[in-house]
């Protein structure tokens, strides 16, 4: 194989013919249409609101393994609403202008933990009632991204918001129709697993691999853009938005939920798509070592990661703490967290205290 | 050359035809009711069920290719179809898979040898990572790397060297000393190109016991879906040899018509440089698509994910060439072998490629409960294929394909030597 050939192969991509149809990760679209400006930003700040979507890793592993597995769908699964956090952040883009925007992604797990981060831990939810957030973009439909949309909508019913097109018939429910999902457990009780009382009136836009006039991307803004990798993911969950921000004289910033695509791919498109093509960072939940196990082909990210270059890694979430640690000390630029997360009701068990996560109420700028 | 005894035998394709759509609905069933991760018992977790289905396919093997269906007469079993004699043959096969997965691997070897094999052991050690859900995914993967060296080695095995060297010996001592000597190949196989991967899956890695994958370097991945794929690859070849080229061109090396040293020697070396090179054709084919993968890629541009799908789409076309064989009578039986062996072995491809269409379809997404979608990491089709290629031999193998076929006493169903 030869790997190294890559950035060679990229010339031929346009006559590249995807098998996949709607799944395949590589906009064919794009490249016949040629590369997209998607013009630039002065900056980007990301307010990590919380990233434990989880407290405690083996909790959430058992309710796995006790219900199925990984390929088990996330409404099977009678959860332990004790364990349930969520993850979600504030993204503040300034403008070349100066002017600032705001844009909040995902909504999180646990209603209690939700509404806690969003009017104890920051003024997200005051936030939300001023219309201050312009918009929020769903990064895909599992549980601790979304199964806290109450949390959203109570102070906001009818905000505009990007989502997944690949939704199932429950996640819409749960949206619109002021649903409370039920699911037996293993001695024949009815668990409560979500709800939502404030059904959503915005404007929903589903998103899909062909983006905006079949760009294969949506244009949020002047220099951030939305892409929609339609790729399968565990717990019968399916597609993951991406935002992706060129930062003015950086490059590019990917900011993710759970960026299931994989990191490298993200970058991959954009040096393929992107007009004037920088790496710069990212930021978010990296999908790599979630369960805290190890895996060969973690290495290979860690490789792959440095060869790309990527100056600025912010991650959390489902990265896997080894996965930041191991990195780290193999050189890769990981920027490090704070000890704010002590001031938090509740933290993660795999936090060994070592700031290798950005966590919750830290920040990054890009 | 002339093709084998299938051109003699009276054949009724809508029989044929009717038996695998039966096979087909039998598997479907298999499949709600023990792997659909939405299903009953959901054991696609996914390595827990593929490691349960590869060691049924394992075991179906040791009985049917390396014992000959010892202590059972071999020269029965093959010409008959009693459907009493498929049933014990059967539940001894099933009973073997739980006696390997749970009292060898888990309890024997994993309690007093190899710690990861064993669940149980692994979450004794503790250690990041080390509870049960992961513990019994790495347990498995292990398990599903041994027996899948297990399985290339005894078809390999049965196709080049046969009953050598024992070919005067009785069925038992035939049974137990190939047994042994695949067992033996099988631990040096999994130690070279399975061990090193196992040994990276728990933190800090275990590099006392097993070197870093050595085949990282050039491969671009550290994954053991590289070795998996090449076995494969390899495997692929061996079983299309045998079953469509009525074993040639490893034949050729014959005497008096037995398998041999040179004959088994030439066969591995043969079918591992067709599996090179297969392998090889099918990456270049998967770059015209997905473009070319990179190191630390996912998903589709992951270097492990073109390896293990180099392994997936053998495993269509094992499956396709079993179902042809079974159920088909082999079509096309014609008047020359290497006629007949091409036509064969188009038909092979083209039939993995259809399993390959339906499993990556949307009919698939009903039928198995999957997400569409391509490259999930928790998803792959070698434990649908496992389980279907573990029914069809279970039924040509156990029950004489009964009742599409009655074979005439001496006739093989599939090849034993």
């Amino acid at each position: 194989m030869e790997r190294r050939n890559f950035l060679k192969s990229l010339a031929a991509a346009g006559m590249a013919a995807s098998v996949t149809g709607p799944t395949g990760l590589l906009s064919n679209e794009a490249h016949a249409a040629g590369k997209i400006n998607i013009g630039e930003v002065k900056n980007v700040k990301v307010d990590v609101l919380t990233e434990t979507s989880w407290f405690d890793n083996d909790i959430m592993k058992k309710n796995m393994m006790d219900y199925g597995g990984a390929m088990t769908s996330q409404y099977a699964i009678p959860w332990d609403p004790k364990n349930a956090g969520g993850y979600s952040a504030l993204i503040t883009v300034t403008a070349l202008d100066g002017k600032e925007r705001k844009i909040l992604l995902d909504s999180g797990w646990s209603n209690d933990w939700m509404d806690y981060v969003f009017q104890e831990k920051s003024n997200v939810a005051s936030m939300l009632k001023k219309g201050e957030i312009e918009f929020m973009v769903l990064s895909h439909w599992h549980l601790d991204h979304y199964w806290g949309i109450e949390s959203t909508l109570k102070h906001k019913p009818d905000i505009t918001m990007y989502a997944p097109a690949t939704f199932y018939p429950e996640d819409m429910a749960m949206l619109k129709e002021k649903a409370h999902l039920k699911v037996k457990d293993k001695a024949g009780q009815d668990v409560l697993i979500c709800k939502n009382d404030t059904p959503h009136t915005g404007k929903l836009i589903p998103c899909n691999q062909e983006g905006e006039d079949k760009t294969g991307i949506y244009k949020l803004m002047p220099g951030v853009a939305l892409r929609m990798f339609d790729v399968p993911i565990l717990l019968r969950v399916r597609g993951e938005n991406v935002l992706y921000f060129n930062v003015k004289d950086k490059g590019i910033v990917t900011v993710t939920g759970c960026c299931h695509p994989g990191l490298l791919s993200l970058f991959s498109f954009a040096r393929s798509n992107f007009d004037q093509y920088k790496p710069y960072g990212c930021y978010g939940g990296l999908h790599i070592s979630l369960f805290e196990q190890w895996d060969p082909k973690f290495d290979d990210i860690i490789k792959g990661v440095k060869s790309f270059n990527i100056a600025k890694v912010g991650c959390n979430h489902c990265t896997g703490w080894i996965f930041a640690e191991k990195a780290s000390a193999a050189g890769v630029p990981i920027v490090k967290g704070t000890d704010k997360f002590k001031t938090y009701s509740r933290y993660s068990s795999v936090n060994k205290g070592n700031n290798v996560f950005l966590t919750n109420g830290d920040s990054i700028i890009f | 050359m002339t093709p084998g005894s299938e051109k003699n035998t009276s054949y009724c394709f809508v029989s044929g035809l009717i038996t695998f759509v039966i096979i087909f609905s039998i598997v479907w069933a298999l499949w709600r009711v023990f792997m659909d991760a939405n299903g009953v018992l959901k054991f696609y977790t996914p390595m827990y069920g593929f490691s349960l289905v590869a060691v049924w396919l394992a075991s179906i093997l040791v009985i049917s290719k390396v014992f000959e269906f010892y202590p059972f007469s071999a020269a029965n079993m093959t010409g008959a179809a009693g459907i009493g004699r498929g049933l014990i043959l059967t539940v001894l096969s099933l009973f073997l898979m739980l006696f390997i997965t749970y009292g060898i691997f888990w309890n024997f070897i994993g309690k007093f040898g190899v710690a990861y094999f064993s669940p149980n052991s692994i979450v004794i050690s503790g250690g990041s990572g080390a509870e049960p859900f992961i513990a019994r995914e790495n347990a498995s993967t292990a398990i599903i790397y041994f027996v899948t060296a297990f399985i290339w080695w005894a078809l390999a095995w049965d196709l080049g060297f046969g009953l050598w060297p024992w070919q005067g010996a009785s069925q038992g001592v035939r049974g137990w000393s190939r047994f042994c000597s695949i067992s033996i190949l099988t631990v040096l196989t999994y130690a070279v190109l399975f061990h090193p991967h196992i040994c990276q899956l728990f933190y800090p890695p275990q590099d006392k016991a097993g070197v870093a994958p050595w085949w990282a370097e050039y491969a671009g991945t550290g994954s053991a879906f590289f070795s998996l794929g090449l076995a494969l690859c390899s495997l692929k070849w061996v079983v299309l040899s045998d079953l469509m080229w009525d074993g040639y061109p490893w034949r050729f090396l014959d005497r008096r018509g037995e398998g041999n040293f040179i004959r088994g020697v030439a066969t591995l070396i043969g079918s591992v440089a067709l599996g090179i090179i297969s392998m090889v054709i099918l990456l270049r084919i998967m770059n015209i698509f997905w473009m070319e993968p990179f190191e630390g890629g996912q998903y589709t541009d992951a270097p492990y994910f073109r390896y293990l799908h180099a392994g997936e789409i053998s495993g269509f076309i094992v499956l396709a060439a079993f179902i042809l064989k079974t159920y088909f009578n082999n079509f096309p039986n014609l008047s020359t072998l290497p006629l007949t062996a091409l036509f064969r072995t188009i038909v092979s491809f083209i039939g993995g490629g259809v399993f390959y269409m339906f499993y990556y379809s949307t009919l698939s997404v009903w039928l198995l409960g999957k997400v569409p979608g391509i490259a999930q990491p928790d998803d792959t089709p070698l434990v649908w294929t496992m389980l279907f290629l573990s029914v069809v031999i279970v039924h040509a193998q156990f029950f004489g394909a009964w009742p599409v076929r009655r074979p005439t006493s001496g006739e093989r169903l599939l090849r034993t030597g």
